[in-house]
């Protein structure tokens, strides 16, 4: 099993190679890209279940050892974050052929979607720093092409400012591994622990505070966070919805691995007012936005901020919740973009100005949206409530009384943006789409019936948020095993380096 | 460690950021291979000493291979991204005839006045429109190059 | 909706034998969330008013929404009611916190929904919005108190006094107890069955039965017994006045039911037993009266159409069987005698009356004073719906008329009501006992106290006063009406808060989120000369370590002209000079690597620089010559302090950080296994290839996908298979010379090219160095020959495939490894006996390494070739045109 460990990461990049090699046809990239995720999703629960039972897989590709090649580390955590993120991947690439007409599909999206799964399989299962690096380059390049995949003048403008700022981040990221390797010597995470110890405060701090911004800035946690509403609105609705469901995840994974793993005994004051500050500020902006998209996007950047603060709680209940948090948040920030890919698809716009009464007009929308939304604002018996007691119970346990009261306070006004989306969109008397597809059938109820890859897809990652809440018993008890793994530093070294 | 490549290093980093804080593309790029350059100094300098290339054979006071390999693939991955930054430059220039990079609409929107805002969204519109005719299969028409190609097959 | 209420009842006779059913199952055991239900006495009761409740309701409703012209809407009624009837079935038969706040925070959603049925009506929406916030609010304080209770073990501790708090606030406002009365008048915007059963009998009873849970453990704290008496007196009081001055019957109806809510929190959380028994009685009381007032005043709007106190007249000579029932309610309400009103109003009276303490006694002023206002508003309320009223001047004749005689689905639930009420009032004696049972659950010494006549004592004195002087008041309304407020001061209060929300929420983000490119890249900057400066400051301890000046002399020559080259770069003003500065710097890099000793760097930055120099100046040929002037955001002083404090905090952390004496195991380790296990020399390329091979496999992978992403942004779909040679400008004029040239020079050039990858496992080179120069042989061929060039180039294989190829080979080696049973990418080493060259060493990773040549080349060629296309007239595309 543990030489498996690189699979999920390597089929999407062969399954890559050969949707580039059959960039004449759809059909064949179409089959290509869906077959790869699937096995990819098969070995990562397969990955999952090896570490649940007998521990971390661990590969050192090449043969050679963790020191001196690259080693892949498929813990609990990772093994977790990899189901899920290939879950969305897969469900959200089934919504994307079912929105796209043939017409106007591109011979680049699927090579490079696939692209982006490969990135962030490495980001998630990958045991060495520069690696990491490495990853999120092939994730931000895939992410930049996505991103920009029309052209158009708002994808240009905001592509722009997303690949600068990112590229910004890149070259933190890479000095302060580059810095790593001039004070220890290894980039290997197994050994990095115990040779960062032995450096003076200084230079540790300053390397610990330079990854938390790189990562950070991709996390998008305040200070760093302007560019993601500004970008992520722009993309189509399925590409904003991986990317709102996994690359901020990321980011939020790296800091977590990293603090927890090579920083642990760190102070994490700083972390706390980050995490505080985030939350207000991203769901301020959510409500201050008029555009569907916009206030999902702040909410990402609130959300961040909640999960950032289970990091800055620290411990191995609040972590458990923070991985929990993660969890939760993958598949509901996608379906509530999905859901606005629907809207979108049928009025054309995603302006609250311009929407109204889409309740009148299919319930069964308004449903898609209500219960992630309420999962988003932490309303039992959803998943979003459990993340959200645990944070809190956790951060009350730890004394962080402000915090909590700050977590508590946020999830309130997370309440008051979805309800503004509901009143704007949902209720109101029903009018006609703004923008009928051109050339779409005369009759006004077409544009309310969805292909039904969309709708299937949607709705599959909607009950996935579902069973969350349903089997969040025995979820919470893996992500506390997965805490209780990340807590104990030594096993990690130990597993990794064979010692 | 040398202080020249130190000083190097920092004039790099420097002047990348001066440049980067325009609203040109164009200075922008320049600003990011400036300080892509300054990283993969950084990285030779502060992880290795200088001596004779690592080849097997000849290994006493080699310098540290190490630290080349991470450069060299910064050195590939800053190409790449610089080349996609070129296109992002193009395209601005294809779309609007400069590469000056715009406010966010939406951002200034919150804080202009009524009238303003409506001009906005019928500018926002518009777009919406675009986006609908790229999505939209049965208008061949509006498909990407096909406009482009009928001028070109004119002037060939 | 009927098989609950037979179940519940079923399981009334075992409740009332004692017994206590009891189920439940583990949620999420780590965070001790169960859900666990038990059904003793009061919950049975309680469950037990929902469930009849509902049916009678959800009959009503049936003749209430009969031809409806959205039957949609009917439906989404129907599913909600009986939703939230189950959510509220689990409210009171809630054992563990965490299943009642589930419950609880359902039952708030459910009542949104339902407030806002009508949602094309805005005001209905902002009502629904209203409710929505503060029961929202007021979850999430009960939800902080329940923390806190959970977290705190002592019951004295100031943490558990907060959590206690928090809990009365989020009872407070889901019982619409003053100040967050406000919300419950307005959820009246809800249609009449909704309000009936939400907003009078069963979902703002929540409040009141939490307060009752907990009053008995809690009483003994000092500050408890006030703060209830003084807010359910307040709300007592304030209610009712506010009843008095409507005009509309269900909003006077709505804050009666806030005096009565009022009346109920004072009673059952005063804590004393016989009050608690009292509370129990009348909270029973309530809910049947209450709920058949509402369902009249539903009665005579369906058929007036008007709900005015004014408007209607002359109802009760034409509907005289619904203004008797109505009637009977109104009796029980004021605590009339023979009705269930009075015996419970009595007993409460008595139980006041004879507990100790001057809360006591203030609780008593407060509930005899609140009875005259009950009195008051329940007389008007009931001759402004059925009396006659000198027909107002200048209304049209059939101003409040009867339309049409309500059905019976519509009357009988009221006289339904009406005769439990008066039923109960009689056999108030026996019915005691029932509720003994129910009030025991609560306190185990509360006994319930009912009588038909109690004689001649302080209560019926009192109760006989108030029943008079709120007549008298009543009557004196009817004729002097009083004016309603617009807007009630909590109303007021909440929407200033809530557009203060807004505004504040605008202008933050309007700083926080300028939109504005600069902006966001100077604030990164200052991030990281923040952090680091905090970083570096805790000490670096021996920071200069071994730093000299400069490892030699033409090292400090080159790396002076590399400044001078940069700060020239920035300073430059026309595009064209700044690029070729830009390049100068790149080789000054060059010479630096080499003079290093490393030459696969210096080789590779050499081509690299020249390659993105070549595309610098295709795209260039399109933008203005010159820079635009510096944006004014910021004075360029500014921007060259925070440029320069970069470039300071880096060079400190370089020097900090690279004098760190750090263990070369690593590295030792690296030489020592390049040959013998990885079978190649140069330990750099060995490195890339086999050590840290998968790093370059996803490093070509990025190239690969920015050369997709070049061509899709610069050409769309078509030029992503290969740009189009016929679209490729010839740069500058066609020259013969340079034809000529390059077309000599090119095969060699590829000759070249192959040399210097096959001999990069064991010298300087590698399939990176290769494939850039391979690739800009044929990019130069193509821009030297213009399209003939291209023809006679003659790549047949489009470049996205080479791009594949690349990766599936140096991907691919590593699977076959992989299946072989290696580790992914492990390398073999074979040693092959060929005829003409003899013995050649041959390690697998060759085959990665062809791999970044084929894909270099491919790379090259799309990215150069596309950003040759000639697009001086035809790629200007009108903005808004998708890509």
């Amino acid at each position: 099993m543990d030489r498996l460990a690189p699979l999920p990461t390597v089929i999407p990049l062969v399954a890559a190679a050969l949707a580039m090699l059959a960039h004449r046809s759809r059909w064949l990239q179409r089959t290509i890209a869906h077959l790869a995720l699937t096995a990819a999703l098969s070995f990562a629960v397969a990955l999952l279940v090896h570490a649940d039972r007998e521990g971390p897989a661990v590969a050192r590709l090449g043969g050679w050892s963790a020191s001196i090649g690259i080693s892949y580390v498929v813990d609990r955590l990772s093994g977790l974050l990899l189901v899920v993120a290939l879950f969305t991947l897969l469900a959200v690439l089934v919504f994307a052929e079912g929105q796209r007409s043939k017409g106007a599909e591109s011979p680049v999206f699927h090579p490079v979607y696939l692209v982006l799964a490969a990135g962030t399989g490495a980001a998630f299962s990958t045991g060495d720093l520069f690696h990491m690096f490495v990853a999120y380059e092939v994730l931000l390049i895939a992410s930049y092409v996505l991103l920009t995949l029309d052209g158009t003048p708002a994808q240009v403008r905001t592509g722009t400012t997303y690949a600068v700022v990112n590229t910004i981040e890149s070259l933190v990221l890479v000095m302060a591994v580059a810095l790593v390797y001039a004070s220890t010597g290894t980039l290997s995470m197994a050994e990095l622990p115990a040779r960062l110890a032995e450096l003076n405060d200084g230079v540790r701090t300053g390397l610990q505070l330079l990854l938390l911004v790189a990562f950070g800035l991709k996390a998008a946690v305040f200070p760093l966070f302007f560019w993601l509403p500004d970008s992520y609105p722009a993309a189509r609705s399925p590409i904003t919805a991986v990317f709102a469901g996994l690359l901020t995840k990321v980011g939020v994974y790296s800091i977590l691995r990293t603090q927890t793993l090579l920083f642990a005994d760190a102070n994490r004051t700083l972390l706390l007012w980050v995490a505080g500050l985030t939350m207000v500020v991203g769901v301020l902006g959510a409500i201050a936005q008029n555009e569907v998209k916009r206030i999902l996007s702040f909410h990402i950047v609130s959300q961040i901020g909640y999960m950032i603060l289970g990091i800055a709680i620290g411990g191995p209940a609040a972590i458990a919740a923070t991985i929990f948090f993660l969890l939760h948040q993958i598949p509901i920030k996608s379906s509530l973009f999905l859901v606005e890919g629907m809207i979108e698809h049928s009025t054309g716009t995603s302006s609250l100005d311009r929407l109204s009464g889409l309740v009148h007009r299919s319930g069964l929308l308004g449903a898609l949206f209500l219960l992630p939304a309420l999962s988003l604002a932490g309303i039992p018996p959803f998943s979003g409530f459990v993340a959200k007691l645990g944070i809190v119970t956790s951060g009350l346990a730890a004394g962080e009384r402000v915090a909590v009261a700050l977590a508590i306070g946020c999830s309130l006004l997370t309440l008051v943006s979805m309800a503004k989306i509901w009143l704007g969109a949902f209720w109101g008397p029903a009018t006609e789409p703004v923008l009928r597809p051109a050339g779409a059938a005369p009759d006004p109820s077409a544009a309310w019936r969805w292909p039904a890859a969309m709708l299937g897809s949607t709705v599959a990652v909607v009950l996935a948020g579902l069973a969350l809440a349903v089997f969040a018993g025995p979820l919470y008890a893996l992500c506390e095993r997965a805490a209780a793994d990340i807590a104990d530093v030594d096993a990690y070294v130990r597993t990794v380096l064979r010692r | 460690m040398s202080l020249a490549l130190v000083l190097l290093v920092a004039a790099l980093f420097a002047c990348g950021v001066y440049s980067m804080l325009h609203r040109s593309l164009t200075r922008i790029i320049v600003g990011v291979v400036l300080i892509g350059n300054g990283v993969n100094l950084l990285i030779v300098v502060a992880g290795s000493r200088p001596g004779r290339p690592p080849i097997v054979g000849a290994l006493d006071g080699a310098t540290d291979a190490i630290p080349q390999a991470l450069v060299l693939t910064a050195i590939v991955i800053g190409f790449a991204v610089q080349a996609f930054l070129l296109a992002l430059a193009w395209r601005s220039w294809a779309l609007d005839g400069d590469d000056e990079v715009e406010d966010d609409l939406e951002d200034r929107r919150l804080a202009m006045d009524r009238r303003r805002q409506i001009r906005i969204a019928e500018a926002q519109a518009r777009e919406d429109h675009a986006r609908w005719l790229v999505r939209d299969a049965s208008r061949p028409s509006t498909h990407e190059l096909d406009g482009r190609d009928e001028i070109e097959r004119g002037d060939l | 909706m009927l098989a609950t209420a037979l179940a519940v009842a079923s399981q009334v006779p075992r409740v009332l034998d004692g017994e206590v059913p009891s189920s439940g199952w583990t949620w999420v055991g780590s965070l001790g969330i169960d859900m666990t239900f038990r059904l003793d006495g009061f919950a049975a009761l309680m469950a037990l008013a929902v469930s009849t409740v509902g049916v009678v309701v959800i009959a009503y409703a049936a003749a209430y929404f009969r031809g409806h012209p959205d039957s949609a809407r009917t439906c989404r009624f129907a599913a909600f009611l009986c939703w939230f009837a189950g959510a509220m079935l689990g409210l009171v038969a809630a054992d563990g916190v965490w299943t009642l706040f589930a419950f609880w925070e359902l039952t708030s959603v459910l009542s949104f929904l339902l407030i806002g049925l009508d949602d094309t009506d805005s005001a209905n929406r902002f009502a629904a919005l209203r409710a929505l916030l503060v029961t929202g609010a007021g979850g999430l304080a009960l939800l902080g108190g329940l923390v806190c209770l959970e977290q705190s073990g002592a019951d004295d501790s100031t943490l558990a006094q907060v959590g206690l708090g928090l809990v009365l606030v989020g009872a407070f406002t889901k019982s619409a107890q003053v100040p967050f009365h406000f919300w419950l008048p307005g959820a009246m915007a809800a249609p009449t069955p909704v309000s009936a059963y939400l907003h009078s009998a069963t979902m703002v009873k929540a409040g009141v039965i939490l307060i009752a849970r907990l009053a008995p453990e809690f009483a003994h704290l000092g500050w408890w017994r006030p703060v209830l008496v003084a807010v359910g007196g307040m709300t007592m009081l304030l209610g009712g006045v506010a009843a008095l001055r409507r005009d509309d019957a269900k909003q006077s109806l709505a804050f009666g039911t806030v005096s009565q809510l009022g009346l109920l929190v004072l009673l059952l959380g005063f804590g004393d037993p016989a009050v608690t028994a009292a509370g129990v009685a009348m909270l029973a009381a309530h809910v049947v009266f209450k709920c058949g007032l509402f369902l009249a005043v539903g009665a005579v709007d369906h058929a007036t159409g008007t709900r005015s106190l004014t408007g209607n007249s002359g109802v009760g000579r034409r509907l005289p069987g619904l203004a008797a029932a109505a009637g009977l309610c109104t009796l029980s309400m004021i605590g009339f005698p023979l009705t269930f009103g009075f015996a419970a109003k009595e007993s409460a009276l008595a139980a006041l009356d004879s507990a100790p303490g001057g809360w006591a006694t203030i609780a008593l002023v407060v509930v005899v004073v609140g009875s005259v206002l009950t009195a008051a508003y329940s007389v008007r309320l009931w001759w402004g719906l059925f009396g006659d009223k000198p027909h107002p001047p200048g209304a049209p004749a059939a101003h409040g008329g009867v339309h049409h005689v309500p059905g019976l689905l519509l009357t009988g639930p009221v006289g339904l009501f009406a005769l439990v009420s008066l039923a109960a009032g009689l056999l108030a004696g026996p019915l005691a006992g029932r509720l003994t049972v129910a009030s025991e659950a609560l306190d185990r010494a509360a006994h319930a106290h009912l009588a038909v006549w109690p004689g001649w004592q302080l209560p019926l004195l009192l109760s006989a006063a108030a029943l008079t002087g709120g007549t008298a008041i009543g009557v004196l309304v009817v004729r002097y009406p009083l004016s309603a407020p617009a807007r009630t001061l909590g109303e007021s209060v909440f929407a200033r808060l809530y557009s203060g929300l807004l505004d504040g929420a605008r202008n933050l983000t309007l700083v926080t989120q300028s939109g504005s490119l600069p902006v966001y890249v100077a604030v990164v900057f200052a991030v990281v000369v923040g952090v680091i400066t905090a970083g570096l400051a805790l000490g670096t301890g021996t920071a200069w370590g071994d730093t000299v000046l400069a490892d030699s002399a033409l090292q400090a020559v080159v790396a002076v002209l590399g400044v001078a080259m940069a700060v020239a770069t920035v300073a430059a003003r026309r595009r064209f000079v700044s690029v070729l500065l830009l390049g100068g710097t790149g080789q000054a890099l060059t010479v630096v690597f080499l003079l290093y000793g490393a030459p696969d760097l210096a080789l590779t930055q050499f081509m690299v620089e020249s390659l993105s120099i070549v595309a610098f100046l295709l795209v260039l040929r399109r933008l203005p010559r010159q820079y635009r002037p510096a944006p004014s955001w910021a004075p360029a002083a500014l921007r060259g302090a925070l440029s320069v404090a970069v470039g300071v905090v880096v060079a400190w952390f370089l020097i900090s950080a690279g004098s760190v004496d750090r263990p070369t195991d690593v590295t030792e380790a690296v030489n020592a296994l390049a040959l013998d296990e990885a079978g190649g020399r140069n330990v750099v390329n060995v490195t890339l290839v086999d050590f840290r091979g998968v790093d370059t496999l996803f490093e070509i992978t990025v190239l690969g996908t920015a050369a997709l992403g070049v061509a899709n942004l610069v050409a769309g779909s078509r030029g992503v298979a290969r740009p189009d040679p016929r679209r490729m400008a010839r740069v500058g004029a066609r020259s013969m010379i340079f034809d000529q040239t390059t077309r000599m020079v090119f095969h060699l050039t590829l000759l070249l090219s192959l040399y210097v990858t096959l001999r990069g496992h064991n010298a300087p080179g590698g399939g990176f160095a290769g494939g850039l120069i391979a690739g800009s042989a044929f990019v130069f061929r193509v821009l030297a020959g213009g399209p003939e060039g291209a023809h006679r180039a003659r790549y047949r294989m489009p470049p996205i495939a080479l791009i594949a190829t690349g990766i599936l080979l140096a991907a691919g080696s590593g699977v076959v490894a992989l299946a072989a049973g290696d580790e992914f990418l492990e390398t073999a080493i074979w040693d092959l006996h060929l005829p003409v060259l003899g013995d050649v060493h041959f390690p697998t990773a060759s085959v990665f390494d062809i791999g970044v040549y084929a894909l270099v080349i491919g790379v090259v060629i799309l990215v150069l070739g596309n950003l040759a296309a000639r697009g001086d007239a035809t790629a200007r595309v009108p903005a808004g045109d998708g890509a």
